[in-house]
């Protein structure tokens, strides 16, 4: 186990032992932030589960805040504690991590509906915009990959219903037109994040991808050899880029003790690759990124996108998510039980990650303190989504600079002044990872006259 | 105004010999003597403030120029203010925009800082013989000339390769040289898009210790692919050379072989030669001259023959012409006759896809934003822009095809194409004409359909047809151009008007002061035209505002959708207050007509064929589509989106010799791109700088 591995520790022993000059600055940058009294990094996890998150699902027992599915009806912010009641069935695994969490309602994202049949919200999801625009502006995981640099700034893992569909290009965004791709075959994605340590075909990968560096690197600096002025500049900022992969690459080649103490063993799930085992591959893979300090930034996607649903027969769900968002039953169980079944999967596999990142220690707190999980759904709150509502639940921290205190909070519904939206949520985590935003996304053709600038000021610490 | 070019042009002639690449002492003193006490530190007159000017033009264009045509058009120093003599306003003038008109400016939307009539006066272009020639410069591959790259390096978009680079952020032009550069995201993109190539041009299985190919793959490459063969020289250099002609069209040299050979031999060391053969062959992928286009020029100062291939193929076709490359190879590719019969060869052959002759037109007129402007369907039209864009796509196609009068026909055709798509027949394999949205009785019930915007109660396949008189003509009026130009909730007077300043008028608009909110009152009870007038008129915006308002306000004819409008429509308050239901809630806004307002009027341009008040838009772009200068601006534009950079003074012969060869062919766009791509300003370059 490697609870009992400090970042500080593995990292201040590697600042002695590796002294390629290549990799200093960044691993200074490395060292300094895991010293004592420096402000450990935040890390931000976004699983997005397909076929929508009920409201009701994230009610705390007990509480009769709405009628059946009706809309909401608060046009003020409702807040409880989570200290005296009970998490619902639903997402009931989670329940060891209410102090450090914030089961958020009342959000709307109509501004991303559009163009899937009524389905998944593509980008929009994460980037607040129409799912039928297209890769048409960063989303937000990589917004904040970008806010808080890692070694690899977003890695991006995904589940698709087969198995050799190995990319989703239907959720991440680095910049206008750049789709971003969730790796779906998890085998694929370890062995290229785990390619330096694991040895073999991958440790080849990894070297040749070093080969290709230095060739390109030697390449540009005979070219640039020719040239002066402006056009000489042109080269420079690409041999910069180059350069910073390069060190990338040795940054991953440094941190190969936390590397290798971090790296899962998948053999069983690699093995009988089921949907199941699948999933949980890709969140172990996504917790070892962050342990080992290769990313700050990862997008799990169990389907999603378009009309991309899971089945989960391993655990008694043969039926395809689609078919159950339009009402199929199976084994005796009700519609309403598969959805429940479902949810309660994927919580465990939250919480299974959210428990390893507890048990480091990392500052004055542990891991998970310095890292949100935000669960969501790309379809809002159903499977054929209106966007009014979209649930959201945030556990973790960001290093004190976020407000998670075992709360509910119900935001006023939507058209009310109050209301806020996805795209508010998005501009108060990038405002606590120190890169504050005027806007983020497009906004509501609907709340046209309501402020949707700014922060949610119930999240702020 | 005789007079003042004549003094402009004498100054001009003087200023050239001296070469200087700042404001000079006198410019700059003439700004503290005369600007400073009112746009100073102390005082901001207007929020203008010109202290901090510098004398590099490069930064500081814009307020070099402004300040230059406040004091041009006598509207300062003000009347109570100490006066400069005339001749010191004339030098200042001058000086101000001779050095904006030598130094390239950076952004596309600078490139009118360059004065119009330097460009286009004659003695104008005899006097930038003596200014420097184009750069040598490297240009970074567009994001569409990378994906027909992939295309045709991999047989095909290979699963995986996605696109590295971004579109530019700018308005108008995307693709500019000076600005497309390759940061780290695109870095890494490209080194894995190289992997995943030449991954699916070596697949392979093994099956009893053979390699057996898969399909779209090449056979060199898969020849290398046994685990236990050691490749022979000859076999890597056949290799290297089918990678070199895919990548670059052209056969590596020695000291490419060399050096690849070498770090072949490097990569194998391990002793995995199949992999060390897909790193050899990703590098050629990832090498400097792929992703750049270099134009450096040979001795004699021009582009050297392969240079010119490849400048010609990208900027038509985005990818390389065969033809071209063999007539490099043939060195038939010197003249400038052998140049331009290979220019009008692309141009006349329709088997040859241009996706660039379009693409000027996209920039230009950006009407292919609309599907980027959200908005709320209405319930009395099915709106969809993603179909208003293909069928302005298809009407530039047609004006193009027709290569008629070209400018004239954009701005004023009664033509229009409506709803369309072509397909192919499958009984004559040829292509026809369908119509593409077919509405549905359900969801688009109650809801008019795309042609009806055009004035068709009918759809028809005799397209293009002519629209209904006194409604639409030319891109300006089409329902793209219209959508692409308005907001979420109405339409866009101010960007109208700023379209029409900068890109037929060849004027400038100082960008939005920092600090400014630019907000339109929300009060539907007034006009939008009501509503922008009462913030903009303030004198404080209106020094901006006089450049734009009066000319986007015409296209008021039009709501935010691209609708033709009989009247205009206000929220009437008092009918919506009573607009409820039994329980009295609300039941949805009330709008009452009102008559509808096109005026507008043209200003500021000194012509007197152009300014003047307008009645309407058609009156409007018929004024503009008579007019020589909007001509040379849009020609003025064109040199930017083929030459992916602004204009200078250095240009002017170029761009009148352009300019005479469209109106001395009967108006033919072949022409005038002939003669663009043969001029100096394309094909030669000076020393670096």
């Amino acid at each position: 186990m490697i609870g009992k591995l400090t970042r500080r520790t593995a990292l201040k022993g590697l600042s002695l032992g590796a002294g390629a000059s290549l990799l200093q600055p960044l691993l200074a940058q490395i060292v300094a932030q895991a010293a004592d009294g420096a402000a450990p990094k935040q890390r931000f996890v976004f699983v997005l589960q397909s076929n929508g998150i009920n409201p009701n699902h994230i009610i705390p027992v007990g509480e009769t805040l709405r009628k059946s599915n009706d809309p909401f009806p608060n046009s003020e912010t409702i807040e409880l504690s989570l200290a005296d009641r009970e998490l619902p069935d639903p997402i009931a695994p989670l329940s060891p991590f209410k102090k450090q969490m914030v089961l958020l309602q009342g959000l709307s994202g109509c501004m991303a509906e559009g163009g899937t049949g009524g389905h998944s919200t593509n980008h929009g999801a994460l980037g607040c915009y129409p799912g039928s625009a297209g890769p048409m502006a960063q989303t937000i995981d990589c917004a904040l990959g970008e806010a808080v640099p890692g070694i690899i700034r977003h890695v991006g893992l995904g589940v698709l219903e087969k198995k050799d569909q190995t990319l989703n290009y239907l959720l991440s965004c680095s910049g206008p037109g750049k789709a971003q791709p969730l790796q779906c075959a998890p085998e694929q994605a370890f062995r290229s994040l785990f390619s330096s340590v694991i040895g073999g075909n991958d440790r080849s990968a990894f070297e040749q991808k070093t080969s290709l560096l230095d060739f390109m690197t030697e390449d540009l600096r005979r070219a640039r050899g020719a040239l002066v002025g402006g056009e000489r500049q042109k080269l420079d900022e690409y041999l910069a880029a180059l350069e910073t992969l390069h060190r990338r690459q040795g940054a991953i080649d440094a941190i190969k003790p936390s590397l290798i103490k971090a790296v899962p063993k998948l053999d069983e799930q690699f093995a009988k690759p089921t949907e199941v085992n699948r999933l949980q591959a890709q969140f172990e893979i996504a917790t070892a990124s962050i342990i080992s300090g290769l990313t700050h930034s990862v997008t799990i996607a169990s389907g999603g996108g378009h009309q991309n649903y899971l089945a989960f027969p391993d655990i008694g769900i043969p039926i395809g998510g689609h078919g159950i968002g339009h009402g199929e039953t199976v084994d005796g169980l009700t519609t309403e039980q598969l959805f429940i079944k479902t949810r309660k999967f994927h919580c465990e596999l939250i919480a299974r990650m959210a428990a390893k990142l507890a048990e480091i220690r990392e500052g004055n707190g542990t891991l998970l303190d310095h890292t949100l999980i935000v669960y969501l759904s790309d379809s809002g709150e159903a499977h054929h989504p209106n966007l009014r509502v979209w649930p959201v639940v945030l556990i973790g921290g960001m290093g004190g600079k976020l407000k998670l205190d075992g709360r509910y909070v119900q935001l006023p519904h939507y058209g009310v002044k109050q209301h806020r939206t996805l795209a508010n949520l998005y501009l108060t985590l990038l405002s606590a990872a120190g890169q504050p935003r005027d806007k983020f996304g497009i906004p509501d053709n609907g709340l046209r006259d309501i402020d949707q600038s700014g922060d949610i000021r119930e999240l702020r610490a | 105004m005789i007079w003042f070019r004549r003094v402009l042009l004498a100054v001009l002639a003087t200023a050239l010999s001296t070469h200087a690449t700042y404001a000079d002492d006198a410019t700059l003193s003439f700004v503290r003597r005369h600007c400073v006490e009112c746009h100073g530190d102390k005082k901001q007159a207007g929020g203008v403030r010109l202290d901090g000017l510098t004398g590099d033009m490069s930064n500081d264009g814009p307020r070099w120029m402004t300040a230059a045509e406040q004091v041009r058009r006598g509207l300062m120093p003000p009347e109570d203010a100490k006066q400069p003599s005339a001749t010191a306003k004339t030098e200042f003038v001058n000086s101000v925009r001779h050095e904006l008109a030598v130094r390239t400016q950076r952004k596309p939307n600078l490139g009118n800082l360059v004065a119009h009539e330097l460009l286009f006066e004659k003695a104008a272009a005899s006097n930038a013989q003596a200014t420097e020639a184009t750069a040598p410069r490297l240009w970074r591959l567009s994001p569409d000339a990378y994906s027909a790259w992939v295309n045709d390096v991999a047989c095909g978009t290979p699963k995986g390769v996605v696109q590295p680079f971004s579109a530019g952020a700018e308005r108008g032009v995307q693709d500019f040289a000076q600005l497309a550069r390759v940061d780290e995201p695109a870095a890494e993109i490209l080194l894995r898009n190289a992997l995943t190539i030449v991954k699916q041009q070596t697949r392979h299985d093994i099956v009893d210790g053979k390699v057996q190919a898969k399909n779209d793959t090449v056979r060199e490459f898969t020849d290398l692919m046994s685990p236990t063969a050691m490749p022979t020289r000859e076999q890597l250099l056949k290799a290297l050379s089918k990678q070199f002609r895919l990548a670059l069209g052209r056969e590596p040299d020695e000291a490419d072989v060399a050096h690849l050979l070498k770090f072949y031999e490097r990569c194998a060391s391990g002793g995995d030669r199949p992999g060390a053969v897909t790193t050899m062959l990703t590098a050629v992928l990832l090498r400097s001259d792929v992703i750049f286009r270099s134009e450096f020029g040979g001795p004699d100062g021009m582009l050297t023959p392969r240079e010119v291939a490849n400048a010609i193929s990208v900027t038509l076709c985005n990818r390389r012409d065969e033809a071209l490359r063999k007539a490099v190879d043939l060195g038939q590719l010197v003249t400038r006759e052998q140049i331009a019969e290979h220019v009008r060869r692309i141009l006349d052959d329709p088997k040859i896809a241009k996706p660039r002759l379009l693409g000027f037109f996209r920039d230009y007129f950006e009407y292919h934003k609309a599907v980027e402007v959200f908005k709320d369907e209405p319930k009395d039209l099915w709106h969809r822009p993603d179909q208003a864009v293909r069928d302005t796509d298809r009407l530039v196609l047609h004006l193009i095809a027709e290569d008629e009068d070209l400018f004239r026909r954009m701005l004023t055709t009664p033509l229009a194409f409506a709803n369309v798509k072509m397909s192919i027949d499958k009984a004559t394999r040829k292509e026809v004409m369908k119509r593409s949205l077919i509405p549905n009785a359900h969801n688009q019930r109650g809801k008019s359909v795309p042609e009806e915007l055009y004035g068709l109660k009918e759809w028809t396949d005799q397209q293009p047809f002519a629209q209904p008189a006194n409604t639409r003509l030319g891109l300006l009026m089409q329902p793209s151009w219209l959508i692409a130009w308005s907001e979420n909730f109405h339409t866009d007077i101010v960007r109208r008007g700023r379209f029409i300043r900068e890109r037929l008028l060849g004027g400038t608009v100082p960008d939005l002061p920092i600090g400014v909110a630019a907000m339109v009152p929300n009060d539907r009870t007034h006009t939008l035209r009501e509503r922008v007038s009462s913030v903009t008129r303030a004198e404080s915006c209106w020094k901006c505002h006089q450049h734009m308002d009066d000319l986007g306000l015409p296209f008021e004819n039009f709501d935010h959708y691209g609708r033709l409008l009989d009247q205009d429509w206000v929220l009437d308050a008092e009918a919506t207050a009573k607009n409820v239901d039994y329980k009295g809630k609300p039941k949805g806004d009330v709008l009452r007509g009102v008559p509808l307002d096109t005026a507008g009027l043209i200003s500021g341009t000194d012509d007197p064929k152009l300014d003047g008040p307008l009645k309407d838009p058609r009156e409007f772009v018929t004024r503009l589509a008579n007019s020589d200068r909007c001509r040379q601006v849009w020609i003025r534009h064109i040199f930017r989106y083929y030459l992916g950079r602004n204009e200078t003074l250095a240009d002017a012969p170029s761009l009148q010799a352009a300019d005479r060869a469209y109106v001395g062919s009967n108006r033919s766009y072949k022409a005038l791109l002939v003669s663009l791509l043969t001029s100096d300003s394309f094909l030669k370059r000076g020393p670096q700088r």
